[in-house]
């Protein structure tokens, strides 16, 4: 298998247009797609190749282009990919999705099915504020009929979307856009990543760090970090999609490891971190040994001014200082 | 639009038979809603508004698209779709159009190409994707977008409106204006003027039309006129039909106590049914007669009796695992695509024990 060094923004325009290649009835929908510079670059060149007709700007109108989508899908007709710049402007289609789409196939008794992408990217960090930075996994991974996926590394971004676009369920699949330029030699042919498969980043039996979304890059550093001082090793599990959730994986982990922190980007109230725990803590036997925590946003907005935004997003040093008080670290 | 005298009162005579049909429906299932209470589903009934999707029947073809709103019996109706399957689908039962999955306001039969729903404008953006994707593959089909006046009163009309103008689709906008938005007038809610007023100042073409929403001989014409060019390429059209819904807004009962419109006002319509319109004119014809009514009325009734009680007999459908349902339940994997799920080599870091990255 060939190999290639792609940025995750290089990566999702791969599979943006191998699977254009591969099959004529997908097409992309979203403000500003078809200009030169695209969606931070993962757009770049599709409408050169593929035309105007499957490669649309669309107007400010996020609630028309996603209920719209819905129609473009019916009977398996088209696959559709919509590209949200800043997730909190889908927000104007929360009706198409909450009211429509996921529960299109239910309600016609698996009669129909959507193909539906759609592609949200989350603002995070230089001075982003409330409105350009929320994450809202939690909000979608609650809602039944939809996927919810997050890639945190080049590689999973190509696999993952490649995976969504062929899937015959709604994904919604939340990028983070400082992981844009994180390089990476993944193979240069189109290739699937099956949904409900976490990856497991490294092995180890001290703790377990389940991470969602670009924690993992986080959490690779607190790891070396431990594994240099301390000969400690610690497992990182990439949950990489919320919804269709790798329980088996999680749980496996957490019963070797007795101890999980879990990595949330995003509010801690009523969020997937709580989720995540309320499927582990039913493995805690009756042992003082076992631990269950999580680290995430406080219940709060995010603010604009560098110093209150560092305070605000979580660090290594937070995750270090976890870790050490579940070990018993001094 | 009629090739001799004679077909053109047989289309007459049809679209009387098809609105006694769906009068006889909503009524005959009005009387059966409450209290016997076995179809446990909101249902809005349409009497008073049969003759914009009697009327509509006769120009969709197979391949044609309707997505229908909450009152959505009439444009069930409009599809040529079998009844049996909608009144099963009120009971809740599994001979149901939706295996009782949908219920009155969200039923569909996607094979037909029909579709309806409850929350308001949300179908008209459903439906101009349908009539995106009908134009970029040049067919001739017509997409239906179905609602009331209140529908107007959302953002999503507006964006849809612009779009379809800007993108040329073949969609028809088919607005049916009852005046209420449950009990509040269109007077209290809208300001301006009228809808198919605003809609005309998207297009240089005249492609937005008022109509009497409950004279078939008006709504033929129209319809003949907005069909035949939009099959030709030139769509899209708002067609504004004026009517009014004799029924309460759910349900069999009637809603004077709630004060929002008095009995004369209803009155006034009933004289205006359109049923009744065009009764007149074919007994003027003689196409009709008093006969032949009571035995068309008859005959109708008895259909509708019938499927009652076909639904009455059938069975709940049982579903053990209700969450599979709302995901793929036949996977099908026809794409030859490799399936990886690890990276196959690491550049991020040297340490051997990272296998992920």
């Amino acid at each position: 298998m060939k190999l290639q060094t792609s940025t995750y923004s290089q990566a999702i325009n791969q599979a943006l247009d191998q699977s254009m290649k591969i099959d004529k009835n997908v097409k992309i929908f979203g403000q500003l797609v078809d200009y030169k510079p695209g969606v931070f670059g993962t757009t770049s060149g599709l409408v050169e190749k593929y035309g105007k007709e499957r490669v649309q700007d669309f107007p400010v109108a996020e609630s028309l282009m996603t209920s719209m989508s819905i129609g473009m899908a019916l009977n398996n007709k088209n696959k559709v990919i919509l590209v949200h710049h800043r997730i909190d402007f889908m927000m104007y289609a929360m009706d198409a999705i909450v009211n429509w789409m996921s529960l299109w196939r239910f309600k016609s008794y698996s009669d129909t099915s959507l193909s539906i992408t759609i592609r949200a990217i989350v603002g995070k960090g230089w001075g982003q504020g409330p409105q350009h930075s929320k994450s809202m996994h939690s909000w979608f991974a609650n809602l039944p009929g939809i996927n919810v996926v997050m890639p945190s590394s080049p590689f999973d971004a190509k696999g993952l979307l490649i995976e969504s676009i062929f899937s015959k369920i709604p994904t919604i699949i939340i990028e983070h856009r400082s992981l844009f330029n994180d390089k990476q030699k993944i193979p240069q042919d189109p290739y699937r990543i099956p949904f409900g498969k976490a990856n497991i980043i490294c092995y180890g039996n001290h703790i377990t760090l389940i991470c969602i979304g670009y924690m993992s890059k986080l959490a690779i550093d607190v790891s070396k970090y431990f594994k240099s001082i301390y000969q400690i090793n610690i497992e990182i599990i990439d949950v990489r999609t919320l919804t269709p959730l790798d329980k088996n994986t999680l749980i496996k982990s957490f019963k070797k490891t007795k101890k999980a922190l879990i990595l949330d980007p995003t509010w801690k109230s009523y969020g997937a971190s709580s989720e995540i725990i309320s499927v582990l803590q039913k493995h805690i036997q009756n042992n003082k040994s076992y631990s269950l925590d999580r680290i995430s946003y406080p219940d709060s907005h995010t603010p604009m001014s560098q110093k209150l935004e560092k305070k605000f997003y979580i660090d290594k040093n937070l995750i270090i200082k976890k870790i050490k008080k579940i070990l018993k670290i001094k | 639009m009629f090739r001799s005298k004679i077909a053109k009162k047989n289309v007459y005579l049809n679209l009387f038979k098809d609105m006694s049909l769906l009068r006889s429906l909503e009524e005959t299932l009005a009387k059966e809603y409450h209290p016997a209470n076995q179809m446990r589903c909101p249902v809005h009934f349409c009497v008073g508004q049969e003759a914009v999707p009697s009327v509509l029947r006769f120009f969709l073809k197979n391949d044609d698209y309707v997505f229908s709103h909450h009152r959505s019996h009439g444009y069930f109706f409009s599809k040529s779709l079998p009844l049996q399957k909608l009144v099963s689908e009120l009971y809740g039962k599994q001979g149901g159009a939706n295996k009782g999955f949908a219920g009155s306001q969200d039923v569909s039969l996607p094979k037909k190409n029909f579709f309806s729903g409850a929350i308001l404008s949300g179908s008209i953006g459903v439906a101009v994707g349908k009539a995106l994707d009908e134009k970029s593959r040049g067919t001739k089909n017509v997409v239906i977008s179905a609602f009331g006046e209140s529908a107007c009163d959302v953002g999503l009309f507006w964006e849809s409106v612009n779009y379809s103008n800007l993108k040329k689709l073949p969609i028809i906008f088919l607005c049916e204006n009852n005046n209420y938005s449950v009990f509040s007038p269109q007077s209290k809610r809208q300001s301006g003027q009228s809808i198919f007023k605003k809609v005309q100042t998207f297009s240089k073409r005249k492609n937005s039309f008022r109509v009497d929403g409950n004279n078939v001989f008006d709504l033929m014409k129209i319809f003949d006129k907005v069909f035949s060019l939009i099959r030709r390429g030139h769509g899209p059209f708002f067609i504004e039909a004026m009517t009014y819904r004799i029924s309460s807004h759910y349900g069999p009962e009637n809603d004077y106590d709630v004060g929002y419109r008095t009995e004369k006002e209803v009155l006034y319509w009933k004289k205006k049914c359109p049923i009744e319109k065009l009764k007149n004119y074919l007994l003027k014809k003689k196409v009709l007669n008093d006969y032949k009514i009571k035995s068309i009325e008859k005959k109708c009734k008895k259909l509708i009796l019938n499927h009652i009680l076909v639904a009455k007999k059938d069975r709940f459908l049982n579903v053990n695992n209700l969450e599979r349902l709302n995901y793929d339940l036949k996977k099908t994997n026809k794409n030859k695509i490799k399936n990886l799920l690890k990276p196959v080599s690491d550049t991020n870091s040297n340490n051997n024990f990272i296998i992920g990255y």
